[in-house]
C-alpha cells in the first residue's frame, strides 16, 4: 500500500499538525518505509487471531469514582490570572469573538 | 557522611559530567535543599540519602519538565509524582532531570530537541534512548542510580549500551501519576543503578497501589529482594528467536558466558520459543505510535508551553502552527502513523490487526513460563552502543535496536538488563524476563547471575 503526498496532509490535518512544503516528500518516503514495514503483521495466520490483549491482571483496580481533594501545590486559582467556577479564563481569541 | 556533604560532591560530579549533555536541569541550590531535608529527618529512611536522578519526564514542583521538547519549554508541573514522593519518604535526594529523546520517542538520545546525549563509555557513541541522560549519568558514577521510563524497551536498551543495571518492573507495580503519558498501556517509571540490590532498594520503595492512578497494582509493595545463593532448581529458557545466527559475535559470546555462569549457579538451562517474538516490533509501531497520537493531542499550544500564531489567524492555525513547530521530526512522524493507523479505513488493518498480535506475543509468553520455566535470558541488545548519527537518516533501522526489548513491553512483564562483559570495551547487556509480577524474584536471581558474571571483562 502507498501513501502519497495528499494522504499525508489529509492524516497532518487530522492531527492538527503543519507540515512544510519542504519537508512533505521525505515524510511521505518515511511514511511509506514505516507503513511498509509494519504491514508485515499480515504475515499472522487470521485463524490464529485472538481477542485484544489488556496488560496486567484481568482485573484492573479501579478506584472509586468519587471527587477527592486534587493534591497541586498550589490551588487552582493561584495558576493562572482569572479562575472563576472552576474555569481558567483565558483571553477572547479574535476569530472565536466573530462567531 | 551527611547528606549536605554528599550534595556538594553530587554538585561537583554533575558539573563536571556537562560534556555528556546528560542533564536538563539542576542546580545546587535545588541539591543543597535535598541535602538539608535529608538531614532534618528524624530516621534515615531505606534509602538513606541516596542521590537519585529522574528522566525530564517525571514531574516534580522544584523543577523545569520539557519531555526534551521545544513544546514544554518553560513549563513546570503544578504537582509532584507519586514515585518522586515515596523516594523522598525514604531518604532519597533528588539530585537532577536528565535529558532524552523527545517524548521518550527514540533509542539514541539523538531526538531530544537539547541536543544529543554521549555514551560515557565512548562519547562519539550513543547511550541508548530514550532514557539516555539518566543511563549515562548512572554509568558514569554521577549518581547511583536514576529513574527513566519505558514504553518500548527504553531503560533496558540505554542499560545495555552504558554498562549498568536497567529494571522495567511488572506493568502497574510503580504509580505513573506525574509520568507524562506516552502510550498508556505500556508505559513504565523503570529503574537504573549500577547493582541489581540498589534497583531493589529504588523500586521496593516506589512500588504499591497509588489511589491517584488506577492501572496501578492493587497489591502490597515488592520487599526489597533477598540475592539467592545459587539457581539449583530453577529453569532459564533461552528462547530460540532471540539468538539469530547474524547477531554480534561480541553479543553472542557475552550472552554464552553468562550462560555457562548460570549453569555453574546449578541452574538448568533449556531452549525455547516464543514464535510471535519477531512481530514485536512492528506492532510496538503500531500499537505505540496510536497511543501517542491520542496522548499527545492535549500540546495544542493552548494548555502548555510557546505558541504559535498561524497565517490564518484562526484557532486551528494555531494548533496547527504551534504542533508543527513545537514537535521535533521523530514525534511528528510518530504522530503522523499514529492517527493514520486509526484512521477510518485503516483501523482494523492496523490498529486491530497489532492488538491481537500482541495477545499472541504475550500468550508466547504465558505458555512458557506454564510449561515450567523460571526465568528466559536473552541479549538486550543485537548489538553494542552504535556511533552517533549512524541510524538517524532511516527511523525503520532505528526501530531495530530494540527488537529484543518491545515483546516484554507489550506483554507488560519484568525484566531486566544486566552488563554481563564489554565487546571491543564497549558494554553488552543480558535481559533476564520473569512471570508477571515476579519482581522480586527477578531481581533475586539476577543479583546471583551479577555476582557471577564479572561485567567489565572483555568477552573473547
Amino acid at each position: 500500500m502507498s501513501i502519497g503526498r495528499d494522504e499525508v496532509l489529509h492524516v497532518a490535518r487530522l492531527a492538527e499538525l503543519a507540515v512544510r512544503e519542504g519537508e512533505l516528500d521525505r515524510l511521505v518516503d518515511q511514511m511509506n518505509r514505516i507503513v511498509d514495514y509494519v504491514a508485515q503483521l499480515d504475515r499472522v495466520p487470521a485463524d490464529r487471531m485472538t481477542a485484544p490483549f489488556l496488560p496486567g491482571p484481568a482485573s484492573a483496580a479501579l478506584r472509586e469514582d468519587v471527587p477527592g481533594p486534587v493534591p497541586l501545590a498550589r490551588p487552582p486559582a493561584e495558576l493562572a490570572p482569572e479562575f472563576a467556577e472552576g474555569f481558567f479564563l483565558v483571553p477572547r481569541h479574535g476569530a472565536m469573538e466573530e462567531s | 557522611m551527611s547528606a549536605a556533604a554528599a550534595a556538594k560532591e553530587v554538585g561537583g560530579r554533575l558539573a563536571a559530567a556537562e560534556p555528556l549533555n546528560a542533564t536538563l536541569h539542576w542546580s545546587q541550590a535545588l541539591l543543597d535543599a535535598e541535602a538539608a531535608r535529608v538531614d532534618a529527618a528524624p530516621a534515615a529512611g531505606a534509602l538513606g540519602g541516596m542521590p537519585v536522578a529522574l528522566k525530564d519526564n517525571i514531574v516534580t514542583v522544584e523543577q523545569p519538565t520539557t519531555c526534551g521538547s521545544r513544546i514544554l519549554e518553560g513549563y513546570t508541573s503544578p504537582f509532584t509524582a507519586t514515585a518522586v514522593g515515596r523516594l523522598r519518604e525514604a531518604g532519597a535526594m533528588i539530585a537532577a532531570k536528565t535529558n532524552m529523546d523527545e517524548f521518550a520517542m527514540g533509542s539514541s538520545t539523538e531526538h531530544s530537541a537539547f541536543g544529543r546525549v554521549r555514551n560515557p563509555i565512548d562519547p562519539e557513541r550513543v547511550p541508548g534512548g530514550s532514557s539516555g541522560g539518566s543511563a549515562a549519568l548512572v554509568a558514569a558514577g554521577v549518581v547511583p542510580a536514576a529513574l527513566g521510563s519505558e514504553t518500548g524497551g527504553s531503560v533496558r536498551q540505554p542499560a545495555s549500551f552504558c554498562g549498568v543495571v536497567g529494571m522495567k518492573p511488572s506493568y502497574g507495580r510503580v504509580s505513573r501519576y506525574g509520568l507524562v503519558a506516552f502510550g498508556s498501556s505500556l508505559d513504565c517509571i523503570s529503574v537504573f543503578s549500577r547493582t541489581v540490590a540498589d534497583a531493589g532498594r529504588v523500586l521496593s520503595v516506589m512500588t504499591g497501589h497509588d489511589p491517584l492512578d488506577a492501572t496501578t497494582l492493587d497489591r502490597p509493595p515488592m520487599p526489597v529482594p533477598t540475592p539467592l545463593a545459587d539457581l539449583r532448581g530453577l529453569r532459564v529458557g533461552l528462547p530460540r528467536e532471540y539468538y539469530p545466527a547474524d547477531l554480534h559475535p561480541g553479543v553472542g559470546a557475552a550472552l554464552q558466558r553468562t550462560r555457562a555462569a548460570i549453569v555453574e549457579l546449578g541452574g538448568e538451562v533449556c531452549e525455547v520459543s516464543l514464535p510471535h517474538s519477531p512481530y514485536a516490533v512492528p506492532t510496538y509501531y503500531i500499537v505505540a505510535p496510536a497511543e501517542a497520537a491520542a496522548n499527545l493531542a492535549r500540546y495544542d499550544g493552548v494548555r502548555y508551553g510557546p505558541r504559535k500564531v498561524g497565517p490564518e489567524g484562526d484557532i486551528r492555525a494555531l494548533y496547527q502552527a504551534t504542533r508543527g513547530e513545537g514537535f521535533g521530526a521523530e514525534v511528528r512522524r510518530r504522530i503522523l502513523v499514529g492517527t493514520y493507523v486509526l484512521s477510518a479505513g485503516y483501523y482494523d488493518a492496523y490498529y486491530r490487526k497489532a492488538q491481537r498480535v500482541r495477545a499472541l506475543i504475550a500468550e508466547d509468553f504465558r505458555q512458557v513460563f506454564a510449561s515450567g520455566v523460571d526465568f528466559l535470558l536473552t541479549p538486550t541488545t543485537p548489538t553494542p552502543a552504535f556511533r552517533a548519527g549512524e541510524k538517524t537518516g532511516d527511523p525503520v533501522a532505528m526501530y531495530l535496536a530494540d527488537i529484543f526489548v518491545c515483546a516484554v513491553s507489550l506483554a507488560g512483564l519484568p525484566a531486566v538488563s544486566l552488563p554481563v562483559g564489554r565487546s571491543e570495551g564497549l558494554p553488552v547487556g543480558a535481559q533476564l524476563i520473569a512471570p508477571f509480577f515476579e519482581d522480586e524474584r527477578l531481581l533475586a536471581a539476577a543479583a546471583a547471575i551479577e555476582r557471577a558474571v564479572p561485567a567489565g571483562a572483555e568477552v573473547r
